[in-house]
Formats: C-alpha cells, sequence, structure tokens
C-alpha cells in the first residue's frame, strides 16, 4: 500500500495549518513546513503497535514452563495442567486459552521474550511502570517517555498526521510523551468529533488558535491551546482516514478486539502514523486469578492474532509489529486466595510477519529467586533497543540514555 | 512570582493581604469558589466581595456536615437507586449532591477523598458497599484524617477492590498493605518490600463476610512483626497507627492537598509544603484546619495558584451548571463524566486520577465540548428554572457584550485577550437563530475554549 507523494501533498496543502502544523507544539512548525517541501512520504515505513497488559501480567502461566516441578510445587492450585497446555517443546507451552497466538508461532509470526526486567525491580504498579514507560528511575527527572523521545527525533510525517496515537478510555500512558508533539488519545472514532449545532463555527474557532499573550506567562495554557488545536485536527484526519475500510477477519467483539480493528482501519487507509498505542487492563489478578487471567489472555491472543491476520490481508504484514510486556510478573508462589501477588521478570511479546519466530531466553529458574520473584535474564531496554534499532531502524541509544545489547528479535 | 523557588513559605501560609496587584474583588472570590466548591453565580461573588476573605473561608471550612434536610432529600434519592442495585446509576446520585448541595467545600474534599482511597465499582460490583463508602468518606471528608484510614482500612468496598476479602496467615494478601503505605498515607520510597510483608501479616485475620468486616482470630498471626521499625504482635490497627505515626505521612498528605487546592504544577518543595504539614500533625491529623490555612493564604490567591490547574471534568461541568444555576438531568451528566475521563465510582485504578495535565487529550477535550453540547441542548436544562436567555435578562445582561462578560466572570480564571473576544463576537453573529439559540451558542464556545479549561 502506498499513497502518491502527491497525494499527501495535496491533503497537506489543503490542511496545512489546520492539521499539521496543529500537530506540533511551537518550533515544530517549520520543521514541518520543510518536510512538506521535501515530499516525502512515509506510508511504507514500518510501525509498531504497542499492546500494553496492566497490573502486572503471571508470565509464569502464560508461558508454562510445565515440565518444571518446582513449577507445580509452587503452584498447587494455580498450575495449568500438563495435559492443559498447548506444547512448544518439551519444556514450554502456552496457557490453553493462547490458540491464536499458537498458530501465529506456528505460522513464524511470533516471539516471546522470557525473563525480562530490570536492577532493582519496584513492586508498586505505578513506579514499575514508569521505568518501563521513560526508562528512568524516580530519582532522574522524566518528562518524556520512550516512545515520546523516539517521535522527537523523527521528521513529522507528511500529509499532517499524528506521529502516534493512543486509543482508548485511559489516561494516556507516559511512554508516549513527548517534549515536542501532542499524541492524541482516541476514545472512540465515532466519539472523536465535535457534536452540537454550532459545531462548523465551533471548529473554526477552536482549530488555528494563535497563543494569547497569557499563555506566554502560563505553560497549562499553551498545553491546553496546542491540545486542542491537535484535537481538532486529528479528529478531521481520522475521521476521513477510518471511512472506507473494509475487512473479512472477525475481530472478537472484546475493547482490546475494537480497538485493534480501529488501529487496521487506521493503517489501511494510508496514515503515516507509525506508532499505536493500546492497554489491556486487569492483570492485578491477587485473588481467584484462574478465571480471570484465561478471560484476559484468551482476549488478548484472538485479538493481536486478529489484527496480524487482518494486517497480512490487506498487504501490511511485514511492516507491523505488535510489542506486548507488562509492569512485572507475578509472584512464582501462589498466594492463599488463589492468586498471585506482584513479582519481577515477565515475559514480552512480539507478533507480525517481520518477527523471529521462537522463545528466546532460558527455561526460568524457579529455585534461584529474588525474594521470591524470577530473576531478570534481559533488560527490558534490551527488547526496546531491538525494536529501536531493527524494526523502527533508529539509533537506541539517545532514546534509552545509554547502549544496550540488541536481540536477534527480527527476521 | 511564577517560580516557586523565590517565594517564602512563611508568607506563602500567613492570611491573604489583599493588595492593589491582588485585591478582594470578583476574580478573587471566584477563585476561591472554584477551588473550594465548584462555582457560583454572580451575585452571590459579589456580595462575598464585601465581606473578608478570613470569614468567608472559616464560613466555608464550618459547612463540614450537611444539614439534616439536605441529607435526608439526597439519601432518600440514593436509596431509591440502590434499590435497583445498579452501580452505574449511582454515580447520578452523586452528581444530585453535587449539583445541589450548600456544602460545596464538603462533596468537593469527599471528592478528593475517592479520588485519594480510590475504590471502582467495576470490581466491587456492590452499589450498597460503594455507597456505604461514600457516606464514610464524606462524614469524615473535613474531619480526622486518622480516623478515616482507620475506617477504610475495614471498609468492605475497599476491601474488595484490593482483594482482602480473606487474609490468612499462611499468605498474607499483599495488596491492601502496600498501597496502604504507597498511595494513602506515605508514598512510593517511605518503606521497604520488607514493610510490606510485615505489615500484611498485621492485617491477617480481616475479612469480610456478608459484606460485613469481622476479624476471623484463627487466621490472625500472633507472632512478632517488624513494621517501619516497630517491633510487636501487632494487629491491623497496630499496623494503621504505625503507618500514621511516620514523619512522612502529614508532608504526603499536605503534598495531595496543595495539588488538590493550590496548583497542578510545579510540584511544591517539601519545604513550601513543611508548614502545612507541621500544622498538620499538630493539629492531630484534622483535615479542615489546613484546609482552611491553605484557602485563606496569600499563596492561593497569588498568580502561583490562580489559572494553575486544569479544571477536572466535574469542575468543568458542574462549575458551569453551578455558576448559572442551573439544574439538568443527572443521568446524562453521570454518564457524561465517565466518558470524558471521570466516573464518579469509576476511578481508573487504586491509584485514583492523576489530575493535572492527565486530564486532557484529544478525545477528552472533544468529549468535554460534546457534553456541554449535550447538556445545553438537554430539555431538562434549565436555568435558575428558566431558559438561559431569561436568566441572563434578569441579571441585567442584554448584549453579546454583556453576556461574554458574565460568563467570563463567573467561567473564567484567567481573563479572554481581545483577539479571542472578536473571535468569539464572530462565532456567535455568523450563527442565525433566536436570542436562546445565541447564548448556548455562546456559553459552548466559552466553555470549549482552551482558556475555560483552567481552574
Amino acid at each position: 500500500m502506498y499513497i502518491s507523494t502527491n497525494q499527501s501533498r495535496r491533503k497537506f496543502l489543503r490542511t496545512t495549518v489546520g492539521s499539521a502544523a496543529a500537530i506540533g507544539v511551537g518550533a515544530a512548525l517549520p520543521k514541518c513546513f520543510a518536510e512538506a517541501a521535501s515530499g516525502r512520504s512515509n506510508t511504507t515505513e514500518r510501525i509498531l503497535v504497542v499492546v500494553q497488559m496492566s497490573g502486572g501480567n503471571d508470565g509464569l502461566n502464560t508461558i508454562v514452563p510445565y515440565a518444571d516441578d518446582d513449577y507445580r510445587s509452587a503452584r498447587p492450585k494455580l498450575a495449568i495442567p500438563t495435559s492443559d497446555v498447548m506444547k512448544c517443546d518439551d519444556d514450554n507451552g502456552f496457557h490453553p486459552s493462547m490458540t491464536g497466538m499458537h498458530e501465529l508461532l506456528q505460522d513464524g509470526k511470533f516471539a516471546a521474550v522470557r525473563n525480562v526486567g530490570y536492577e532493582k525491580p519496584n513492586r508498586s504498579h505505578f513506579e514499575s511502570m514508569d521505568i518501563w514507560h521513560t526508562c528512568r528511575r524516580k530519582d532522574e527527572p522524566r518528562p518524556d517517555g520512550w516512545l515520546g523521545r523516539f517521535l522527537d527525533q523523527q521528521p513529522l510525517a507528511a500529509g499532517g498526521d499524528v506521529p502516534a496515537l493512543h486509543l482508548g478510555r485511559e489516561q494516556q500512558p507516559a511512554a508516549i510523551a513527548s517534549t515536542s508533539i501532542r499524541v492524541p488519545t482516541v476514545n472512540e472514532l465515532a466519539e472523536f468529533q465535535l457534536r452540537g449545532n454550532d459545531k462548523q463555527s465551533l471548529r473554526k474557532l477552536l482549530q488555528n488558535r494563535q497563543p494569547t499573550h497569557s499563555a506566554s506567562e502560563n505553560e497549562l495554557l499553551s498545553f491546553l491551546q496546542s491540545s486542542t488545536t491537535s484535537a481538532i485536527a486529528a479528529s478531521q484526519r481520522v475521521t476521513e482516514a477510518a471511512s472506507s475500510y473494509q475487512s473479512d477477519v472477525k475481530y472478537p467483539q472484546t475493547e482490546l478486539g475494537n480497538k485493534l480493528r480501529v488501529v487496521a482501519q487506521l493503517i489501511d487507509s494510508g496514515m503515516n502514523t507509525r506508532i499505536y498505542y493500546v492497554q489491556h487492563d486487569g492483570f492485578d489478578t491477587h485473588a481467584q486469578q484462574d478465571q480471570t487471567h484465561t478471560i484476559l489472555l484468551r482476549q488478548w491472543s484472538d485479538a493481536v492474532s486478529a489484527l496480524v491476520r487482518d494486517l497480512e490481508g490487506h498487504d501490511h504484514g511485514k511492516r507491523v509489529c505488535v510489542m506486548t510486556f507488562s509492569e512485572f510478573g507475578r509472584r512464582v508462589s501462589e498466594n492463599a486466595s488463589e492468586g498471585t501477588d506482584h513479582g519481577a521478570a515477565g515475559p514480552m511479546f512480539l507478533c507480525g510477519g517481520g518477527v523471529k519466530a521462537g522463545i528466546v531466553g532460558k527455561r526460568p529458574n524457579l529455585t534461584d529467586l529474588q525474594d521470591g520473584d524470577l530473576k531478570h535474564e534481559y533488560d527490558f531496554r534490551q527488547v526496546y533497543a531491538s525494536v529501536l534499532k531493527d524494526w523502527l531502524g533508529t539509533d537506541p541509544s539517545p532514546v534509552l540514555g545509554k547502549e544496550y545489547a540488541s536481540l536477534p528479535l527480527f527476521a | 512570582m511564577n517560580n516557586m523557588h523565590s517565594v517564602d513559605p512563611a508568607w506563602a501560609w500567613q492570611p491573604f493581604e489583599p493588595t492593589a496587584d491582588q485585591p478582594w474583588d470578583r476574580s478573587t472570590v471566584a477563585h476561591l469558589y472554584r477551588r473550594s466548591g465548584f462555582g457560583m453565580d454572580l451575585i452571590r461573588i459579589d456580595e462575598t466581595v464585601n465581606r473578608t476573605p478570613a470569614d468567608v473561608v472559616k464560613e466555608l471550612v464550618a459547612g463540614n456536615r450537611e444539614s439534616t434536610d439536605f441529607r435526608s432529600t439526597a439519601d432518600a434519592l440514593a436509596e431509591a437507586t440502590l434499590a435497583g442495585g445498579d452501580a452505574k446509576k449511582l454515580s447520578a446520585a452523586w452528581v444530585y449532591r453535587l449539583l445541589y448541595t450548600p456544602n460545596q467545600l464538603l462533596e468537593k474534599t469527599t471528592l478528593l477523598w475517592h479520588g485519594h482511597f480510590a475504590t471502582g465499582a467495576e470490581k466491587v460490583k456492590d452499589a450498597r458497599m460503594m455507597w456505604n463508602q461514600n457516606q464514610l468518606l464524606r462524614d469524615h471528608a473535613l474531619g480526622d484524617f486518622g480516623d478515616l484510614v482507620h475506617k477504610i482500612s475495614q471498609d468492605s468496598a475497599m476491601l474488595v477492590y484490593l482483594d482482602s476479602v480473606v487474609n490468612r496467615k499462611a499468605h498474607p494478601n499483599e495488596n491492601f498493605a502496600r498501597e496502604l503505605m504507597e498511595l494513602f498515607c506515605l508514598g512510593e520510597g517511605s518503606y521497604t518490600e520488607m514493610d510490606v510483608l510485615e505489615l500484611a501479616r498485621c492485617f491477617t485475620g480481616w475479612e469480610i463476610k456478608n459484606k460485613k468486616f469481622r476479624k476471623n482470630r484463627y487466621q490472625h498471626d500472633t507472632e512478632t512483626k517488624t513494621v517501619l521499625g516497630q517491633s510487636g504482635n501487632f494487629d491491623g490497627e497496630d499496623g494503621v497507627r504505625i503507618v500514621l505515626e511516620q514523619p512522612a505521612a502529614p508532608l504526603f498528605v499536605a503534598r495531595k492537598l496543595y495539588r488538590f487546592f493550590v496548583s497542578d504544577e510545579p510540584n511544591p518543595t517539601d519545604a513550601m509544603l513543611q508548614p502545612l504539614a507541621d500544622a498538620f500533625r499538630e493539629s492531630d491529623l484534622q483535615v479542615a484546619p489546613v484546609v482552611q490555612r491553605i484557602l485563606g493564604s496569600n499563596l492561593f490567591y497569588s498568580s502561583i495558584s490562580i489559572g494553575r490547574k486544569i479544571k477536572s471534568p466535574v469542575e468543568l461541568v458542574l462549575g458551569m451548571l453551578r455558576s448559572l444555576k442551573a439544574t439538568t438531568n443527572t443521568q446524562l451528566v453521570a454518564k457524561g463524566l465517565l466518558n470524558i475521563g471521570q466516573g464518579l465510582f469509576y476511578p481508573p485504578n487504586v491509584k485514583g486520577w492523576d489530575g493535572g495535565r492527565a486530564w486532557v487529550n484529544s478525545s477528552t477535550l472533544l468529549g468535554r465540548a460534546n457534553l456541554v453540547a449535550d447538556i445545553l441542548e438537554n430539555e431538562a436544562t434549565r436555568f435558575d428554572g428558566k431558559s438561559l436567555a431569561e436568566y441572563l435578562r434578569d441579571q441585567g445582561v442584554r448584549t453579546t457584550e454583556q453576556a461574554i462578560e458574565h460568563f467570563e466572570h463567573c467561567l473564567l480564571a484567567v481573563r479572554l485577550d481581545e483577539p479571542t473576544k472578536t473571535q468569539i463576537r464572530q462565532t456567535v453573529t455568523s450563527g442565525s437563530g433566536d436570542e436562546e439559540r445565541r447564548m448556548r451558542s455562546l456559553l459552548h464556545a466559552m466553555t470549549s475554549l482552551p482558556i475555560c479549561q483552567l481552574a
């Protein structure tokens, strides 16, 4: 799928101030004009879809070390029976609800990295999530996220498209916070337009707003003004982009399924957006984990595999990668409420036509623990480094703040 | 003055002395009403200008209980909702209180604690439990913080939410113990992982049976625990007491109050908060004196505070309604608030709403404008029982210009500049329709402006 440069430029010229310029903040404006003049288009570039499992996914019950006796003794109630596991090899298998992922693995479109974490793990959901989002610890300044820093380095997309998009009702993740770009959040496409009798004149009033004199003194007001112009612009472009999409792939009727269907719609419409971010909440399974975790993993596996299939059917299979992570894994032993408490290292997942399929990393060592939790084998920034370098084609160290050895995750 | 480091903490918390730069006028009075509650109509604002700031704040804080009359009406309404058992409808019962309460500060502070001791109906699923917690928060909103924490630690909705319905000594559940320190009292970094494990042991044996709290002594761990440096055979009450005794506690709560009442950013220094924290500790963790100190302070009426918060969805919508003596369909408001990120009884997670810039993104900004449009188009919406045009006429508003000024005084923390006013005039005059249509259009436009999102 390729949108001709001419078309992009036409669109750009039509909406110049109304959208393209509005996406950037302040100093980004001239850069944006420069991009348009050079006439480049990013529609063949690779895309990253991030799925965040919020709450701390139980990695041991996701990729199950079914042959390990220590696994069964740590989890008398929660261990997945060997007969239920979908086996990948003599040691590892998938949780039985992950049929979609199992098929992707067989098709060479699924990779997992196990034992991913970081030094001195923090077991607070919020602090640990911040660490994953910003790659910084609490005592360091963290005004932006790793994807935000990636976006800062990219030339602004032609055609006035947003460089990244967050889909969902939740608060925007810090990972896409940037110092120069406002990433829009779209809840539902139908809701992402102005309503009311006076919407035309209101749109006119809200777009193209010049910063007021008071905005220069009040950063919150500047933030509100650029967010508002960005919202109006993104609303027009996204609504336009999504209108003509058709697909034979059946997405599950779940929140995540609906969000990922919209992602496919927008990718297929030729938007130049390179990062899509969605959250899948509910993994904080302190009690009665079994049923909840089964549902959550099924929702994830079904929705992500539908997206991968759908993109393949529309010839985007080779340029989209779906990366899934969680803020921590859970404690190796189950607790008395048939759940698990906050842990440390856990697996990450990559799906799509470009990944090198398989499971990276050793079998989790369930006897050599740190405060009852799995020790990490890989730093999560190694996975980010691989994604930045081998997938998004950029130098990872300025984004991550340091060199991290990448992993062979892409074909 | 925008640089907080140049502000003397002693000056900051002294009683507000009006100056030529910062007089006690419509603008500062409206600021007080917007922050201590949701908003006030212009007539009342003008009356308040003639009183002293200290008297007004004192009176606001003294309204720390609902009048029996109002309470029985509001409770009756909630009870009718509870009969249906649907937690979603409960939100509307709370909107009723927000819309009609004569004790706005009490309701505002109840909302603060709901975001602080955040508990979500999505998981609790029991409307009655959620409502009981809400009444608990209201009863202690301006009272004794320690008492509130003790009661919250035995509150059914909270314990269901944090998976502590059954807490057995063989495997203590860490969730409540962790959040008690991290989110409710001390803040991340003021305790160790070992403290989490040991504090969790104190709460063993605590259960919810038949929706009520009880202690199961057979499941209580009676061995010695060491929590935050103290050792003994502690139970849950001891655990809460030890947490509250930590020096980090008053500072942590003072920071929360500061963010809620004073400004979103920048983050205040410890030195700035220390006088508040000291006062909080000296008063044995009584909330009202600290809130009174904040609302009556020099800092509160300075440029560090005025216009330095982003309105929460509740503040935007209820602010518009209360400033214009408006009433509307409470269900519509409740559902709308959920859509734009502040569903009452539906906080996003146990950390509650982050607030500040996090209130705003493309979706919620469009959603804010759309919700105001829906409210203005709803036939239940009346302004002091009248149409908007009639209401404004009764206030002496005759022209578009006067209407802009009226809305500006009661809804905006920061004055409009001339270019924006010109654009608004064009927006309104370009539209067709009768006077009512024009006034609604004007109100919709003004509430949708970026500047109106500032509190």
